[in-house]
């Protein structure tokens, strides 16, 4: 039935911590914590010929219903030319950390920030002043705007390491060169398959490897967010996250540390601008180390934090403050390798909030992870 | 080190139990390049005198040949995988068990070789005597860590670039499992042997093992991906004893 290569892979990935329906520190959305789940994926490459391969994987977690998580088809138009053309449901150019799909390539079991922390913000409801945003301050697991729909719904993280993009990309490798470019339907924090706005995202990376070891990146994405649930006064065009990120990797011995910082800019249409202007701002900065002790056992470690720009509210004499509560997180495990498949992890983390009904919190996590 | 040491010497010892007409010798043995007085026990075994020995040979055949491996699908990736070498996985190994009498005479302090190329072990399948060190040179402009987590011998060799070397010293028999950490579809074998009369096939098949004294033995032929054949062989005096395996995914 099928000519050419086909291959499969598949990974289960248990976590069990304690469950924390107070702070939502690792919620990824109102359903999910990246603490306490079941991940089950099943991914398959067909390369009917060497030029042309079609590429899905489906996930399920929590024993959810399996939804695709990628289906794409992969073109190289030359064949002396490492120049690729993907188009379907994509992997994010943006940064680094999104594309570390296995488990394997995580040595924690928490998520960075920026790719897994909800903030208030929604696509699909808006403030209208100031105060509606503030008032919105941690509460990102389930946030209500006066704009847009009227229901209680998550808001987005910075950049989304659960869900990919649908468009269409291109990649041209070099030695010690790495250039990708994509244009989609959705943004960084709200990947989509079906378009809500008319508008594209565009997207791109550079990435270097100066010497083997090292690689630098610089990334970059811009794309209308607001969906046409908000009712504007003006093109949704107008409304865009607009995001910049650096990202560096450097391993040697047994010895891996990377990092990423992230800023991004979202327009929003308020009817009372702030005194700061018509957008919001968010940095992500975090660092992450391991260090493998024996071939079986490792050691690893992450600081992280999330820092938001400020507004004014409309109360008179009112100072500014971040539209969301700074969070700041350190976790640090270990890993276990039962076989070369099979890892187990263990690990602690720390959150602490500068708001909110629970203000910091920590969480001690036990992970099993198998691959084939 | 220090515990693989006593545990080979544990094994030797056992050994002499259980093989007839061994001596025990001065126990001296090579650690790292210097003899030392206690550690593994050197064993010495009786040889006919007047036998010239002779040599097996034959061909192993692979009824289902076995499929290369390829990477692990990643959808996150942002193109096509970066070609890589084709890994040879028809080498086979043959070799006696139990082996010949003659076969503990000497503990080697050989050196062997594996290379990362193309981000491919060459070769596939490596057979050594125990005590030879095996050196992983890196000639790919990219990292590689090589590592293996099999009981004969766990290790990791960290992450090193193109040009540079490190070596592992393999002293327990068994067979070791190797792999590269960043690359998923790197794998080879290094089958670490208590005697020198063993084999790895060519590319046709072929075999050979030279210097077997005059007797009657159990051959194995051994491949990664089927089960492994036994078979009995007789060597006569300075004559070659022809072998022949096929080897099938299904037992007969």
């Amino acid at each position: 039935m099928f000519d050419g290569r086909l291959v499969f892979t598949g990974e289960a990935v248990g976590t069990l911590g304690k469950s924390d329906d107070e702070s939502y520190f690792n919620y990824t959305d109102y359903e999910h914590n990246a603490l306490r789940m079941m991940r089950l994926s099943f991914a398959g490459l067909w390369q009917p010929v060497d030029r042309l391969a079609f590429v899905g994987e489906i996930r399920s977690e929590n024993f959810d219903q399996p939804e695709a998580y990628a289906a794409y088809v992969r073109v190289r138009p030359w064949r002396k030319h490492a120049f690729d053309i993907q188009a379907g449901r994509i992997p994010p150019v943006f940064g680094a950390f999104a594309r570390r799909i296995y488990n394997s390539d995580r040595f924690l079991i928490g998520y960075p920030l920026a790719y897994q922390y909800l903030t208030s913000l929604r696509p699909d409801a808006s403030p209208i002043i100031a105060d509606d945003l503030l008032r919105m301050r941690a509460r990102g697991w389930r946030s209500s705007f006066p704009l847009g729909s009227v229901d209680a719904g998550p808001g987005v993280p910075l950049i989304s390491a659960f869900e990919w993009d649908t468009g269409v990309e291109a990649r041209y490798l070099t030695g010690r060169t790495e250039t990708a470019v994509s244009v989609t339907t959705g943004t960084l924090s709200n990947p989509r398959v079906a378009d809500d706005n008319n508008t594209k995202q565009v997207s791109g990376r550079f990435a270097l490897k100066p010497v083997t070891g090292l690689l630098v990146g610089a990334s970059a994405a811009r794309g209308g967010w607001l969906s046409r649930e908000v009712p504007t006064l003006d093109g949704l065009s107008r409304y865009a996250q607009t995001t910049i990120g650096t990202d560096a990797e450097y391993s040697r011995d047994h010895w891996l540390v990377r990092g990423e910082m992230v800023w991004s800019r979202w327009r929003l249409p308020f009817a009372a601008i702030p005194a700061e202007g018509p957008s919001v701002e968010a940095l992500a900065t975090w660092i992450e180390g391991r260090y493998r002790i024996t071939p079986r056992w490792y050691a690893a470690a992450r600081g992280d934090r999330l820092g938001f720009s400020r507004i004014t509210s409309t109360i008179p004499g009112s100072r500014p403050v971040p539209w969301e509560a700074p969070v700041v997180r350190f976790e640090a495990g270990g890993g276990y390798y039962l076989r070369r498949n099979i890892v187990a992890k263990a690990s602690i983390q720390w959150n602490d909030r500068q708001g909110g009904r629970v203000t910091s919190r920590q969480f001690v996590t036990a992970q099993v992870a198998y691959w084939f | 080190m220090v515990l693989n040491r006593i545990h080979a010497a544990l094994c030797a010892t056992a050994l002499l139990t259980t093989i007839p007409n061994a001596k025990l010798s001065t126990p001296k043995v090579l650690v790292g390049g210097s003899t030392l007085e206690f550690g593994v026990w050197s064993l010495k075994f009786g040889v006919g005198v007047g036998a010239a020995p002779g040599s097996i040979r034959g061909r192993v055949e692979l009824r289902q040949p076995p499929a290369d491996l390829d990477p692990r699908p990643n959808p996150s990736d942002l193109g096509m995988h970066a070609a890589h070498g084709a890994t040879d996985r028809r080498r086979s190994v043959v070799y006696l068990d139990p082996a010949p009498r003659a076969a503990f005479d000497v503990r080697e302090d050989a050196h062997a070789r594996m290379d990362q190329r193309d981000e491919t072990f060459v070769p596939h399948v490596l057979a050594i005597v125990a005590g030879t060190t095996v050196d992983f040179p890196n000639n790919d402009g990219t990292y590689h860590n090589v590592f293996s987590l099999s009981k004969p011998r766990s290790f990791d060799l960290g992450r090193y670039a193109a040009g540079r070397s490190k070596s592992v010293r393999f002293d327990q028999p068994g067979i070791v499992r190797v792999f590269c950490d960043i690359h998923s579809h790197m794998s080879a074998f290094i089958v670490v042997f208590s005697h020198r009369y063993f084999a790895v096939t060519d590319d046709e098949g072929r075999y050979r093992i030279d210097n077997v004294p005059p007797g009657t033995y159990t051959a194995v032929a051994w491949n990664e991906s089927m089960p492994s054949e036994t078979r009995r062989v007789t060597v006569g005096d300075a004559a070659d004893a022809d072998l022949n395996f096929s080897l099938s995914k299904k037992q007969p």
